[in-house]
């Protein structure tokens, strides 16, 4: 099976402190990988790296059969993410901030329509986000995060504020799809994901818990 | 193929650049938070003006031109600062650039919304400056502040976007954009002079008229920010 993501030295620095790496990492297209870690431990930089919002201080990074660094804009079409800031916007209705971003994916009203429906936020579509709940707000970035039918996810800690009803939708999201994503419910994790990474200090930090680690 | 093709990109990057400028106005009409204080602030600046300069009916078209200039690049600075700096904050920016739309058309798009705020805050000013200063508004004078807008528009948006990367984005936007803004200011103010004086603003040689002068740093302006957009936007 092809790699949906392939990294090799993968390494990051802001100044002279080394954030992530050199990190190398290897996963199957439709594998799931949970990054685990405590705060600072890079899972949000790792995170951001593998979803091209930034460019690597050194090592190699593949995505989809595509270089990261120089294929952004082809690469971008087919991958979903949802950061640590959620990047909705409070002054338009969930169904405009997907229609928005339909529009930027080159899509149409019935796709941010598919998207609504399928986070489950239909009934609240032409409600402005700033009268909806942090889990919502979460639901509506999921949304928008698959709204292209992305073939890999990049989500951090996508879990924050959701309620169970909300955390069983991830495993819907995730079918068919490669995922990585970071977290810190290991429960969440063990449930969702089929592979873990544990991080501590930017480094691979061992077996978290009984799923097999990505070697590195 | 190759032509149609071409069109196809067109039509998307058109599409974007409208969606994003959409966006960006339709937020501002609802959220009422740029609006409202920029009016303020027109009334205001006009107030002490005419206190500040003991304006009467001579001296008030006289500094006119002015003092047009110094409300629009001081509510500039507050318009295009505003643009790029909230969506970043929010995470809403990280979010755009990751689709494949490219960062050109929705740096255009902000720009576009950024320019039309600008101008809701000239229609208050132009009338705003008859009633208070006495200043003689002619079709010419809108005309002129119209083409100063579009200059300032593209390379105010492009300070903005490379400020909004930093942690001190409020001191850096002005210090990054008024020097360049200068020669601009410049000339924008000999053509406000000149079409509230009355005279023609093709009465000079085609070379000299400062309206071509600012077509001209517009069309520079343009350019020099839709080839930078990307390596501002896109890290």
């Amino acid at each position: 099976m092809t790699a949906a993501i392939r990294a090799e030295g993968l390494l990051q620095r802001f100044g002279a402190v080394v954030a992530v790496g050199p990190l190398d990492l290897e996963l199957r297209a439709g594998e799931r990988l949970a990054v685990l870690g405590g705060n600072g431990a890079g899972k949000t930089t790792l995170l951001r790296l593998l979803a091209t919002a930034a460019r690597p201080a050194r090592g190699r990074l593949e995505l989809l059969g595509l270089d990261a660094g120089r294929q952004r804009e082809r690469l971008r079409a087919r991958l979903g993410y949802v950061g640590h800031q959620l990047g909705v916007y409070p002054a338009l209705t969930a169904m405009e901030n997907l229609e928005f971003f339909a529009t930027l994916h080159g899509l149409g009203r019935a796709d941010a329509a598919a998207a609504v429906e399928l986070v489950g936020l239909a009934s609240l579509a032409g409600r402005r986000v700033e009268q909806l709940s942090r889990g919502q707000h979460q639901r509506l970035a999921l949304g928008r995060a698959v709204l292209h039918r992305p073939e890999l996810l990049v989500l951090d800690e996508p879990d924050a504020s959701l309620d169970s009803e909300g955390r069983s939708l991830l495993g819907q999201l995730f079918d068919g799809r490669t995922v990585v994503m970071a977290t810190h419910d290991s429960a969440l994790a063990r449930q969702v994901c089929d592979r873990a990474l544990l991080l501590r200090a930017g480094r691979a930090a061992g077996d978290p818990w009984s799923l097999r680690v990505v070697k590195t | 193929m190759v032509a149609a093709r071409r069109e196809d990109i067109a039509v998307r990057f058109l599409n974007v650049v409208y969606a994003v400028a959409r966006k960006d106005l339709r937020a501002e009409l609802r959220g009422r938070e740029l609006l409202p204080a920029l009016a303020q602030f027109v009334v205001l600046a006009l107030v002490i003006a005419n206190f500040a300069f003991d304006l009467d009916l001579v001296s008030g078209p006289r500094l006119s031109p002015g003092i047009l200039w110094l409300v629009l690049v001081f509510a500039g600075l507050v318009v295009f600062g505003r643009a790029f700096a909230a969506e970043k904050e929010s995470g809403s920016l990280e979010a755009m650039l990751l689709t494949p739309a490219g960062p050109a058309a929705i740096f255009a798009g902000k720009a576009l919304a950024a320019a039309a705020l600008l101008v809701a805050c000239e229609a208050l000013l132009l009338p705003a400056m008859a009633v208070f200063l006495g200043s003689p508004i002619s079709a010419a004078v809108v005309v002129t502040v119209l083409v100063a807008t579009a200059g300032m528009a593209s390379l105010g948006s492009l300070f903005a976007a490379l400020a909004a990367q930093t942690r001190a984005r409020e001191l850096l936007l002005p210090v990054l954009a008024l020097p360049i803004w200068v020669p601009f200011v410049i000339v924008g103010g000999k053509a406000v002079q000149v079409a509230m004086s009355g005279q023609s603003l093709t009465a000079l040689p085609l070379s000299s008229q400062p309206l071509v002068v600012m077509a001209d740093f517009d069309i520079l302006f343009l350019v020099v920010a839709s080839l930078a957009a990307r390596f501002v936007l896109d890290d």
